[in-house]
């Protein structure tokens, strides 16, 4: 899906935790999820600590959404 | 450590007044079994039923499937940390009651249970069709919880095998075979020219009814051990998962790992057959990592020259396979991989959700996505009320004459990933 909707000249940010199946089926911006289950969720952490969590990752794909890249890039920072 | 593994063949399971075990035949008083069941207050209630190779039977949901067997010498006994205590087994002598399996099976847990059919078409894909298996169904209490339900039948299933293993202690086996593994400096003077192989077994351990136990310990929570090979002959491994049913590895596998006896088969005369290193699958980047790289170090370690590897369910532990592949490989030791397939209905589609060029050597199990149509079966022991909702399976699913039809992935061990399958090429 990834790579379809990049094929309209959409660009797409992939979040996911199997980063190495993300960049073997060819997604240019990952960004790591926390846990297949839970991808953007942590049920062991606290209410707050897991809204810190999401808005965290939301946003640094947002970020890599709007970031211009030249091959595959896991945006680990 | 030296295991020497007494077979009992049993020619026949019959419902009787008096439970013992007489000239391969089982005599089984379900009431005496009732119990051992019951005395877990999260189930309701338990039945009993036979099924028959060549009967026109389907057993489904099936959850577990397990050989009873009984220590006769050595330390610990049959399933260790589950129902024995947590010595050390793999030693001394087993007696196995061979050709025949307890089936645990029951309302549904998680979706991903199988189905066994004793005959027709389903019978040629599953290793259970040729076993005689006593049934065991399992209702649960109002109101618990799928978790506690799964625990619930596992360690029933495991209680009922141990007493029903018990009734061979004193027979005498039709079969013998000893397994022996020697300490690493006697096996590296004794076979010294011979190449040094391991098998890397991967344990389901994705969580969420997705799990294994080694000596009772929740596999997720382990880092890769190693274990002699005769220690699951034992029980140290058992299934506590709802994974699909076609390549997710009962407990029976466990007890008769085909990788382990191939390679027992061989060891002393074509290799060295070293080690049996286990390894986990979970849902946290950071554990595939640290996995992967300690089962490297392990193979390292060793010394070995090659291992195989057999994964157990698909779709993210493909990428455990393939980490596990490409550093095992990185530190010199060649490995095959055993595997199966989701390659879409029509097999055209990628059969694995990662890749690497290490994968040089694959064997599988067969495409788990092949469509099948299993007629009706004049008994059905369990229900037919979730057919269409396991894994395999569609709101489809159930014909209006009582077929079914299903991929493979629902039929228990179809496409098993140590080679405990009936798939071959032609």
């Amino acid at each position: 899906m990834v790579k379809e909707i990049e094929r309209t000249g959409l660009p797409v940010v992939h979040i996911c935790t199997v980063t190495p199946i993300s960049l073997t089926v060819g997604a240019n911006r990952i960004v790591p999820a926390i846990a297949i289950p839970h991808p953007l969720g942590d049920p062991a952490a606290s209410h707050e600590e897991e809204e810190r969590l999401r808005r965290s990752i939301v946003e640094k794909a947002l970020k890599a959404l709007s970031t211009e890249v030249d091959g595959q890039v896991v945006f680990t920072g | 450590m030296k295991l020497t593994l007494g077979k009992i063949f049993i020619q026949d399971i019959v419902f009787s007044d008096e439970t013992r075990l007489e000239s391969g035949v089982l005599h089984v008083n379900p009431a005496q079994y009732e119990q051992l069941v019951l005395s877990d207050d999260k189930i309701s209630s338990v039945s009993f039923d036979i099924a028959k190779p060549g009967e026109s039977v389907r057993i489904t949901p099936v959850k577990d499937v397990i050989e009873p067997r009984v220590k006769v010498e050595g330390p610990g006994g049959i399933f260790p940390g589950m129902v024995a205590g947590v010595e050390t087994v793999g030693s001394g002598r087993t007696h196995a009651l061979s050709g025949m399996a307890l089936v645990t099976a029951g309302p549904i847990v998680g979706f991903q249970e199988g189905i066994i059919d004793m005959s027709g078409p389903g019978a040629a894909y599953t290793p259970f069709s040729q076993t005689l298996n006593l049934v065991m169904v399992c209702t649960p209490k109002d109101g618990i919880e799928a978790h506690e339900y799964e625990r619930a039948v596992r360690m029933a299933g495991f209680r009922v095998a141990a007493a029903i293993g018990e009734l061979g202690r004193d027979v005498e086996p039709d079969e013998e075979i000893e397994y022996e593994t020697l300490n690493f400096v006697e096996d590296l003077h004794l076979f010294f020219d011979l190449p040094r192989v391991g098998y890397v077994q991967m344990l389901q351990s994705q969580g969420l009814l997705h799990d294994t136990y080694v000596y009772g310990v929740d596999a997720k929570q382990i880092l890769p051990t190693i274990l002699y090979p005769t220690e699951s002959m034992d029980g140290a491994i058992v299934s506590g998962n709802c994974v699909s049913a076609c390549d997710k590895n009962p407990t029976y596998i466990h007890q008769n790992n085909s990788v382990i006896a191939d390679l027992y088969a061989e060891h002393g005369k074509t290799l060295n057959f070293v080690a049996h290193i286990i390894t986990n699958e979970n849902v946290y980047l950071a554990d595939k990592e640290r996995s992967s790289n300690q089962t490297a170090k392990l193979c390292r370690m060793l010394g070995l020259d090659g291992v195989i590897i057999s994964q157990e369910g698909f779709g993210n532990p493909d990428t455990d396979l393939i980490m596990n592949c490409k550093k095992i490989e990185a530190e010199g030791v060649k490995t095959v991989i055993i595997t199966d397939e989701y390659a879409g209905r029509d097999g055209k589609s990628q059969s694995l959700a990662d890749a690497d060029v290490a994968a040089d050597a694959v064997v599988t199990g067969g495409n788990a996505n092949q469509v099948i149509t299993l007629p009706k079966m004049d008994k059905v022991i369990g229900t037919l009320d979730y057919v269409n909702k396991i894994a395999g399976a569609s709101v489809d699913t159930l014909q209006e004459d009582g077929s079914l039809v299903v991929e493979l992935q629902v039929i228990t061990g179809a496409t098993n990933e140590t080679g405990f399958n009936k798939l071959s090429a032609r």
